[in-house]
C-alpha cells in the first residue's frame, strides 16, 4: 500500500475551449487537502477525472491504489463523493435514500446515520423536494459520511450554504478525520472554509496547478511588507518577492518566500519598513493567481 | 460480501417508475375491456387506446428514468456509487426493458385471453397482433438507446417524434404489402406461417441490434457527466 490516497501524474485533458495541463497532485493518506481555484479553473474536471467519470487524455491517475478510470468500480467502494451539482431524488424521502445506500454498502453505519440526522436537523420521512438547499446538501453529505469511506472527495460542498450550515458541515468533516486513516480532498473557492480544515492547499488556475504545499508552510511563507520609499530611492528586486505596488512614497511588497532578512534588505536600500503582515489564505490565493497569470502572459 | 450494484440500480428504477407501469397497465386493460362492448366502434376505440397506452409508456419510461436523471442532476449521485458508465448502461437497459417488457407481456396476455376466452376478435388475429405489438417494443428500445447514448433531452424527444410518426407508416406498409400476413387474420385459427416467423425474426434482430449498438457506444464513452 502506498502512502498516497490520491496520485495524479502528468494528467492532461483537452476540451474545445479549456485544457487541463499536466496536473500533478498527491494527497497523503490521513490528511485533508483543499483544492482552491476560481470558477472554471479546472477543479471539477480534476475531481471528475480522479473519480473515473471523465477519462484523461494523458497521464496516470491512482486513487487508493487503483488505476483510474480502469479500476473505478473497485476504487469507488471506498470513496465518498459529493458535488455541488449533485441532487437526490426529489420524489423520494431521505429514508428511502438511506435504505438505498444501506442495500449497497456493507460498511453503512446506521447509528452514525441516526446521529447525523439529529445533528443536521433532518427527518428521514421527509421528501427531498420539501427541504431547503442547505438541508439537501446535508442530506447528501449524510449519505456519504455514514458509509464510512476511506476517502472523501467533495466538490464545492459548502457552496450556497448559510454560515451556520457551513459551520455544521465543516465541524462534521473535522470529526470524520478522527479516524486517522481517512483522507479528504475538498474543493472550494471559499478560502475561509479551506483554511479552517485543510492540512494541505493546492491552487489551480486556468487548468494548471500553480502551487501545492502544507497550509502552515503556505501561511508562513507569504507576507505583505508595507514600505515607505523616499524620493530618489528605487526598490531592489529581491528574491522571494513576487510583486510590488507603489503609489507615491508608499509601497506594498508581496513575498511568497519570506525570509527574516527581507525587511533588512529593504531598509539597507533606503526604504523604511512600516509593517510586516501575515496574509490570509484568500489574499495569498488572489496574489498567487495574479502572479501565475502574469508569468504565463509574459 | 459486496452488493450487486447493477441489481440495486435496476430495483431502484422499478421502485421509482412503478406508478407509470401501474397507470399504463390500468389504461391498457381498460382499453381491452372496451372491446367487450362489441361492435365496430368500440373495437376501433379499444384497439387505438390499447396501443396508445403502450406507446405512452414507451415514451415516458426512458424520459423519466434516463433523461430526467441527467436533467435533474441525480446522475452524479448514482455515478458516485461503485459503478462504471458501461455497467450503468447495462442497469438502465435492463431496468427499462424489464419494466416495459413486464407491462407488454401482461397486456399481451390479457389481449390473447380476450381473444381466446371472450372472443372479442377472431383467433386468426393473434399472429398479426403479436407482430404489431412488437413495433412499440422496437420503438421503445430505440428511444431508450437514444436517450442513454445521446445524453440529451432534444435527441430523445426527436427519437420519440420519429418513432411515433413511423408506427402508422410501418403498420400500413406491412398490412398492404405483405398479404400473406393478413390473409388469415379473420380465420378461426391462428396461422403461424413462414412469413409470420420471418417478420417476428426481423423484429427480434432489430431489437438485439439496437441493444448491442447502445451497449457498445455506452462502453466507449470518455466523459460521463
Amino acid at each position: 500500500m502506498n502512502d498516497y490516497a490520491i496520485e495524479l501524474n502528468g494528467v492532461c485533458k483537452s476540451y474545445r475551449f479549456f485544457d487541463l495541463q499536466n496536473i500533478a497532485l498527491r494527497l497523503q493518506r490521513g490528511t485533508i487537502m483543499g483544492l482552491i481555484g476560481p470558477n472554471g479553473a479546472g477543479k471539477s474536471t480534476t475531481i471528475r477525472i480522479l473519480m473515473g467519470l471523465v477519462h484523461q487524455d494523458r497521464g496516470e491517475v491512482n486513487v487508493l491504489g487503483h488505476r483510474m478510470p480502469e479500476e473505478q468500480v473497485s476504487a469507488k467502494w471506498d470513496i465518498g463523493f459529493a458535488s455541488e451539482d449533485m441532487r437526490l431524488y426529489d420524489s423520494m424521502t431521505l429514508g428511502w435514500h438511506i435504505n438505498f445506500m444501506k442495500s449497497i454498502y456493507a460498511s453503512w453505519d446506521d447509528a452514525y446515520a441516526q446521529l447525523l440526522l439529529k445533528r443536521f436537523g433532518l427527518r428521514a420521512e421527509q421528501k427531498i423536494k420539501g427541504i431547503s438547499h442547505g438541508q439537501r446538501v446535508k442530506a447528501a453529505l449524510l449519505l456519504v459520511f455514514a458509509r464510512r469511506p476511506k476517502l472523501l472527495v467533495l466538490d464545492e460542498p459548502t457552496t450556497g450554504l448559510d454560515p451556520v450550515a457551513r459551520h455544521e458541515i465543516l465541524r462534521e468533516l473535522t470529526a470524520v478525520m478522527a479516524d486517522e486513516g481517512r483522507s479528504i480532498l475538498f474543493s472550494s473557492h471559499n478560502t475561509q472554509d479551506v483554511e479552517q480544515i485543510s492540512d494541505q492547499i493546492t491552487f489551480i488556475d486556468r487548468g494548471r496547478i500553480i502551487d501545492s504545499m502544507d497550509k502552515e508552510v503556505y501561511l508562513d511563507r507569504w507576507r505583505r511588507l508595507r514600505l515607505e520609499v523616499p524620493a530618489g530611492i528605487e526598490l531592489p528586486a529581491l528574491p522571494g518577492v513576487i510583486g510590488i505596488q507603489q503609489t507615491g512614497r508608499l509601497a506594498v511588497a508581496i513575498a511568497n518566500a519570506f525570509e527574516s532578512h527581507l525587511p533588512n534588505a529593504y531598509e539597507n536600500s533606503g526604504a523604511r519598513v512600516h509593517a510586516v503582515e501575515n496574509m490570509t489564505l484568500e489574499e495569498i490565493f488572489v496574489a498567487n493567481v495574479e502572479h501565475s497569470r502574469e508569468e504565463v502572459g509574459a | 460480501m459486496k452488493a450487486n450494484v447493477v441489481l440495486q440500480l435496476i430495483w431502484k428504477d422499478f421502485q421509482m417508475n412503478s406508478r407509470v407501469i401501474i397507470f399504463t397497465l390500468a389504461g391498457g386493460v381498460l382499453a381491452l375491456a372496451i372491446l367487450l362492448i362489441g361492435g365496430p366502434t368500440p373495437l376501433v376505440i379499444g384497439t387505438v387506446f390499447f396501443f396508445v397506452a403502450i406507446i405512452f409508456c414507451a415514451c415516458l419510461l426512458p424520459m423519466q428514468s434516463i433523461v430526467n436523471e441527467r436533467k435533474k442532476q441525480t446522475l452524479p449521485f448514482i455515478m458516485s456509487l461503485p459503478v462504471s458508465s458501461s455497467r450503468y448502461g447495462v442497469a438502465k437497459l435492463a431496468s427499462n426493458i424489464g419494466m416495459f417488457l413486464a407491462l407488454w407481456l401482461v397486456l399481451l396476455g390479457v389481449g390473447i385471453y380476450m381473444i381466446l376466452a371472450q372472443h372479442v376478435l377472431p383467433v386468426g388475429t393473434i399472429p398479426m397482433g403479436l407482430i404489431l405489438m412488437n413495433f412499440p417494443l422496437i420503438g421503445f428500445c430505440l428511444i431508450t438507446g437514444t436517450a442513454l447514448v445521446g445524453e440529451s433531452e432534444g435527441l430523445a424527444t426527436a427519437a420519440i417524434a420519429v418513432v411515433n410518426s413511423s408506427y402508422w407508416l410501418v403498420w400500413y406498409l406491412l398490412v398492404s404489402h405483405v398479404p400473406t400476413l393478413t390473409r388469415t387474420w379473420n380465420g378461426p385459427v391462428a396461422v403461424w406461417s413462414p412469413a409470420v416467423f420471418k417478420t417476428l425474426g426481423v423484429e427480434l434482430a432489430v431489437i438485439v441490434l439496437i441493444m448491442g449498438v447502445t451497449l457498445y457506444l455506452e462502453s466507449r464513452k470518455h466523459s460521463f457527466i
